[in-house]
């Protein structure tokens, strides 16, 4: 008990931030939250990578901070789900747009969990974006979907408690610069797909892929975070917001206009982040506007005409005029990784990433490529809620390079399961 | 790259399957007793009363069909699962409706609460509203997703026409045999009586569907019983369901919206659009102080959609003249009609 209220204590200090009771902060008052006006757009984890360095270097085998809290803590019956003093609340880990998340540990079992903190509107009610993340995650029980644990709801805050999650891919990527271990992005684009496929399966379309809302656990598991943007979607397909989705991972046709997207637009998403994964930069970084996203698209697809794509020309913004002609390229030729791997893995590129989304490959059927023959076969057989980690032989191996211990090749963690997860 | 039909097919089937559970571990309907929901003061009247309400104003801010039904079901669960005070039936409909709202519709749709109190002519004040959505979520425990009739209706209909289960020869090829915006008109329209209300969706939505195929498809039986089984539905509950329904819609003509307004189009005709059939493009204005679409594509589609539901009527001989066994791009004396906003 005494040196988890130290921990806490610490970590309020080096945030700056009040402290109401010895050792923790409750929940029930949102005033006390800092709130910045140019708060990160993107609410996970985005603040850690900098204070990671100066705290402690990054060990995936460690989730505890090498504090066994279990023996040194008494959990205290009688306490429930749904109420704010159930929770300690740790550290804070990142701002978003609507929600501050820190990370805290579940007074009940001992679990670490991440407390994401809404801030209200008291005219608005509850944010659309809450309703949305909620209502769709309480149907969606899958290994690669991060889980909702409990909702904390009083008359003046409401707090979203999730799985802790130790990091998301765009730190791992920060973490392992050059590109990942082929290995890894195997597993990864794996259980990526495995996500999609199974939110995909039920019409529900995630609509903000990026290396951010992709959550790693110590072990590897990747598992789908924010759905705030997400929504469900019936079978004719029905117009939807263009404003979705950050303009790196933005497929062409809705960066042409086009509102009857479905599910492609994920797709074209995870097309995004395999080619990032292995190059070790984003495959289309465009920086300006749409016009400079589609310019660094068609200089890799070449322009599509209505002979390659057919129903282009319909789109509302497709203007080829405006674009040097350009012929498609060799995937292996402009993003170098690929070469050097073997065949399947560039197909598979070039499955995910279609100019015309109706050609994108389904991530159902992306699970059954050859690019994934050399993985354990059972894997294809789990059931929804089962890691792929629990298949023996899955690991992930150690990466070529690691910004933490620049020495040398760190030891991928072997450390079984603990009951955090 | 195409993928085989199979695959489709059981993409259909487990999004059938995932969509029955939902409903299995989420539906529920008030009980009526002696005309009123059992343990409250609220008259099955004032039940339909106030979910006609929640369709009127889910027309009036142009919500999809499917955030009506969400409504509905939201509204149906909360008077389910706790005795309300007749008082409160209104506050709590429009708020099942702004929940709804707030799941389905794109963001750039919502309205702020606010100017749905204001547009509403309700005489609720935010925080009533704000307080109100806090209960409904904590009742209902957050959990708002789940398939409604419509939902049902868009998979149904998909089975059918990717013909599993088959369905028998068209009678004409060009007649528009489907309507799904009909479909959909009907189960709003069924959604409001509190028998009906008694029924999951996905039997309210295949009664709709067996109607209709009694109607139009001499071997509609053994698609029936296909469906049937696929949508694990009880047969009595069904034809229970079904003759309720039948009853309902056969005393009124269900047609579009009244004091709709029809503006002729030119340029449309000129455009030949491939989706329509002969007629050309049709659009409705309702007199309801509407809200301007966002997307021009969202008012093409569901031009298309009214005039599947027009030709459907017509086949029904609420208007004499049938157009659809006309051979593409003949003349008829309907001119292509269009929203005079754009």
């Amino acid at each position: 008990m005494q040196s988890l209220r130290q921990a806490a204590t610490e970590a309020f200090h080096r945030l700056g931030l009040k402290q109401r009771h010895l050792g923790y902060e409750e929940l029930n008052d949102p005033a006390d939250a800092p709130y910045s006006p140019e708060a990160q757009p993107h609410w996970f984890h985005t603040l850690q990578v900098r204070r990671l360095r100066v705290q402690r270097s990054r060990s995936n085998s460690d989730p505890m901070g090498g504090k066994n809290f279990e023996n040194e803590f008494q959990w205290k019956t009688g306490l429930q789900f749904g109420t704010a003093t159930s929770y300690l609340n740790l550290e804070k880990l990142g701002e978003g747009s609507y929600a501050t998340v820190y990370k805290g540990i579940s007074r009940i079992n001992g679990h670490l969990v991440a407390l994401k903190v809404i801030r209200m509107k008291t005219e608005e009610g509850i944010p659309f974006t809450a309703i949305r993340e909620a209502s769709l995650l309480k149907g969606l029980k899958h290994a690669n979907i991060v889980l909702l644990h409990d909702i904390i709801h009083t008359r003046e805050s409401l707090t979203f408690v999730f799985e802790y999650v130790q990091t998301d891919l765009a730190q791992y990527m920060t973490q392992h610069p050059g590109g990942l271990h082929s290995y890894n992005v195997r597993i990864f684009m794996f259980q990526l797909l495995r996500g999609l496929s199974y939110i995909h399966g039920r019409r529900i379309l995630h609509r903000d892929l990026k290396p951010q809302n992709l959550l790693i656990s110590y072990l590897g598991e990747l598992k789908l975070a924010d759905f705030g943007l997400a929504r469900s979607k019936s079978i004719p397909s029905q117009t939807y917001s263009s404003e979705v989705v950050t303009l790196w991972y933005r497929p062409p046709d809705v960066l042409m206009g086009s509102t009857d997207y479905s599910t492609a637009l994920d797709i074209w998403g995870a097309g995004c982040i395999f080619i990032e994964m292995l190059q070790g930069a984003p495959a289309f970084p465009g920086v300006a506007d749409a016009f400079e996203q589609l310019q660094k698209i068609w200089a890799v697809l070449g322009v599509p005409t209505e002979e390659t794509w057919p129903g282009v020309s319909e789109l509302p913004n497709h203007k080829p005029e405006w674009f040097l002609p350009c012929e498609p390229q060799q995937f292996r030729n402009v993003w170098k990784r690929l070469g050097q791997l073997p065949y399947k893995t560039e197909d598979l590129a070039q499955l995910l990433l279609r100019p015309a989304p109706r050609d994108r490959i389904p991530a159902q059927d992306a699970l059954l490529h050859p690019y994934f023959n050399t993985l354990p076969p059972p894997l294809m057989h789990l059931r929804d809620t089962v890691s792929i980690f629990k298949v023996p032989g899955v690991r992930l191996e150690a990466e070529a390079r690691d910004i933490f211990s620049p020495g040398g090749r760190i030891k991928p963690s072997h450390t079984p399961l603990t009951k955090c997860w | 790259m195409k993928y085989p039909e199979s695959a489709e097919c059981r993409r259909l089937a487990a999004l059938l399957e995932d969509a029955l559970a939902r409903e299995r571990r989420l539906w529920k309907a008030p009980v009526f007793k002696n005309h009123r929901i059992q343990g409250t003061d609220i008259s099955s009247f004032q039940h339909q009363d106030a979910i006609l309400w929640m369709d009127e104003l889910s027309q009036l801010f142009k919500f999809c069909p499917e955030t009506f039904a969400l409504g509905v079901s939201i509204f149906n669960r909360l008077l389910a699962s706790v005795k309300a005070q007749q008082k409160y039936l209104r506050c709590i409909a429009i708020t099942s409706l702004i929940l709804a709202e707030k799941i389905n519709e794109e963001d750039e749709v919502i309205a702020s609460v606010k100017d749905f109190v204001n547009q509403s002519g309700c005489n609720f004040s935010t925080a009533e509203i704000v307080r109100m959505e806090r209960i409904i979520l904590d009742k209902l425990h957050w959990d708002l997703n789940t398939a409604t009739a419509i939902d049902f209706i868009h998979i149904f209909h998909a089975l059918v026409t990717s013909g599993q289960p088959r369905l028998p020869q068209r009678r004409h090829q060009r007649e528009p045999f489907f309507h799904t915006a009909l479909w959909i008109r009907q189960v709003q329209h069924c959604m409001a009586c509190h028998q009906l209300s008694q029924f999951k969706g996905s039997t309210l939505a295949l009664a709709i569907i067996t109607l209709e195929l009694e109607r139009a498809a001499p071997d509609w039986f053994s698609v029936f019983t296909d469906l049937l089984k696929k949508a694990q539905v009880e047969s009595v509950e069904l034809i229970r369901c079904k003759e309720t329904a039948d009853e309902l819609l056969s005393g009124q003509e269900l047609t579009f919206p009244p004091n709709a307004l029809y503006i002729f189009d030119g340029g449309s005709v000129a455009r030949g659009h491939p989706e329509l059939a002969p007629g050309g493009a049709w659009g409705r204005v309702s007199h309801a102080g509407r809200r301007r679409r966002s997307q021009a594509q969202r008012k093409e589609k569901d031009a298309a959609e009214y005039y599947d539901g027009f030709g459907c009527l017509y086949d029904q001989g609420v208007v004499p003249a049938d157009i659809g066994g006309d051979p593409p791009g003949s003349y008829t004396p309907c001119p292509p009609l269009q929203p005079p906003v754009s």
